[in-house]
């Protein structure tokens, strides 16, 4: 089960800023709701190689660092947004977004994991 | 009568792979500041102003530093602009000059950077890094310009081999540096073979990561008379940070925004250059640079590359530039214009540019999201 990626949308304006800002760069209020934005179009990929095969972790155990791949993927909500995709994924694919590990928006530590859009939910998308 | 302060000292502490324990960041910066006052031939009891860039410096301050190498000072100043942090601090201590706050300033960056330091610094480089970069894991922003690099190279029809036009080159300049930690002459094949670090980026598009410092000296025109050196002077500077939000693509770039104010300023145009110094953090932001700036014939990239850059090796990062001689953390941000500084004093030994009398100097940096938010260019004359 997986949350919708959503990110702050201006109260004011509509501008969608992501990650976080005080003030919005369009119209300059500060106030903020949020909108969806977990489709989009897969705009680059690369493969981070860790740099050492293991790393050790704070309470002595190891951990074996695995390659990442990673994306640039470009909402169809407008934002672009730097996230891991599954392997394989490719520039011109389009995916669905999931906000890993929390379900608000903005929170520190917010992983964003780009999934491979299943055939039933494919095609156009709203923008919010 | 109108005061135009000049650049009289370059300075650089070596750059090192592997620093011995005991050399601190406050080591290479002190070593940086001291080599550029000795090329001035101007003793520390008359330095009167005194800025720092730093990752490491932490806990320490600039007035720490101050203390420890026993300068007295009217002015200070500490810049956090990463690689823009050189020609910020330019800009601020040319006005101060003028102003009459100070009359003979040091400016100097350093930092010790092993892996795990870098480490450290990438993923805290600031709260969105943190917060939403680092977790994914990101671990620096090899991954980032990987994009960039594959935007630019679909906008402007390139491959591999024309971007490892820029790192070859420097490879070659970095031969005449006895200061690089790159300076076996680099192959097409070799880079092409070069081990993948986050495609299409491979090893030798991304900077070695150094120990280091570099520093240069200003002063009044009066007092630059005075020395047996050739002095450099400051036609024009100007910068632009944050210019599209984080919201543009990163490969148009605030130096387009920049680039009239700057050659009008100026009084020159690019074509009357001897010589550029532009950030290289990835062979990608050169080319992203050297175009909005307007260096580059009709935007043909690929001709410009092959032609001017390989063949006709047109001075660009004579010491190497950072991909070949390394960077030193924020020193990046200065290591251009000490270089800068050294050709047009015609102290570049090994490399020197015949007859270089001006140059262009970029600084770029500090990646808040997707690209760099820091622009600033400056355009050096020798004039004595």
């Amino acid at each position: 089960m997986s949350t919708p990626f959503v990110v702050p949308r201006c109260t004011n304006c509509g501008h969608l800023a992501y990650p976080p800002r005080i003030l919005c760069p369009v119209c300059g209020h500060g106030t903020w709701g949020r909108a969806l934005a977990d489709t989009g179009v897969v705009e680059e990929v690369t493969v981070r190689r860790p740099v050492f095969k293991r790393r050790q972790l704070p309470w002595g155990n190891w951990l074996d660092q695995e390659e990442t791949v990673l994306a640039a993927v470009r909402t169809d909500a407008g934002p672009r947004i730097v996230c891991r995709v599954a392997p394989g994924t490719r520039a011109g694919d389009r995916v669905t977004l999931a906000a890993r590990g929390s379900t608000a928006i903005a929170l520190p530590g917010q992983v964003v994991e780009a999934e491979p859009q299943s055939p039933s939910n494919a095609g156009p998308a709203q923008g919010s | 009568m109108a005061v135009t302060p000049v650049i009289v000292g370059a300075g650089q502490a070596r750059y090192e792979r592997h620093p011995a324990v005991e050399r601190r960041t406050e080591t290479f910066i002190a070593e940086a500041a001291i080599d550029a006052l000795a090329d001035a031939g101007i003793s520390p009891n008359e330095v009167d102003g005194f800025g720092v860039a730093s990752f490491s410096l932490a806990p320490d301050h600039a007035v720490d530093l101050l203390w420890k190498l026993g300068l007295r000072v009217r002015w200070v100043m500490e810049d956090t602009n990463g690689g823009a942090s050189g020609i910020n601090m330019l800009q601020h201590a040319v006005r101060a000059i003028e102003a009459g706050d100070a009359e003979t300033i040091v400016l100097a960056a350093g930092d010790r950077m092993e892996k795990r330091e870098f480490h450290l610094m990438t993923d805290r480089y600031n709260r969105v890094a943190r917060d939403f970069l680092a977790p994914l894991p990101l671990n620096g922003p090899n991954a980032l310009f990987a994009f960039l690099t594959q935007r630019y190279a679909r906008e402007h029809g390139l491959e591999r081999e024309d971007f490892g036009c820029i790192p070859i080159a420097q490879r070659g300049w970095a031969a005449g540096n006895p200061g690089a930690v790159y300076r076996a002459p680099m192959s097409l094949q070799e880079y092409l073979d070069s081990v993948p670090i986050a495609p299409p980026l491979t090893r030798f598009d991304c900077v070695p990561i150094v120990s280091g410092g570099d520093a240069i000296v200003i002063t009044t025109p009066e007092r630059a008379a005075r020395l047996r050196r050739p002095a450099v002077g400051v036609r024009a500077i100007r910068a632009l940070h944050n210019h599209d939000q984080q919201e543009g693509d990163g490969i148009h770039s605030g130096f387009a925004e920049i680039a009239d104010s700057l050659w009008t300023a100026a009084g020159v145009r690019p074509e009357d250059l001897d010589a550029a110094f532009i950030y290289d953090d990835y062979p990608v932001m050169v080319l992203v640079q050297l175009g909005d700036l307007g260096l580059i014939p009709d935007m043909d990239v690929k001709r410009y590359l092959h032609r001017t850059i390989l063949e006709d090796r047109w001075p660009i990062n004579t010491s190497g530039g950072q991909l070949s001689a390394g960077q030193a953390g924020a020193s990046g941000g200065m290591h251009g214009l000490v270089e800068a500084v050294r050709q047009l004093s015609g102290r570049a030994d090994g490399r020197q540019v015949e007859d270089a009398e001006l140059a262009l100097v970029t600084g770029y940096g500090m990646v808040l999201y997707t690209h760099g938010a820091c622009h600033n260019a400056a355009v050096l004359e020798r004039v004595a």
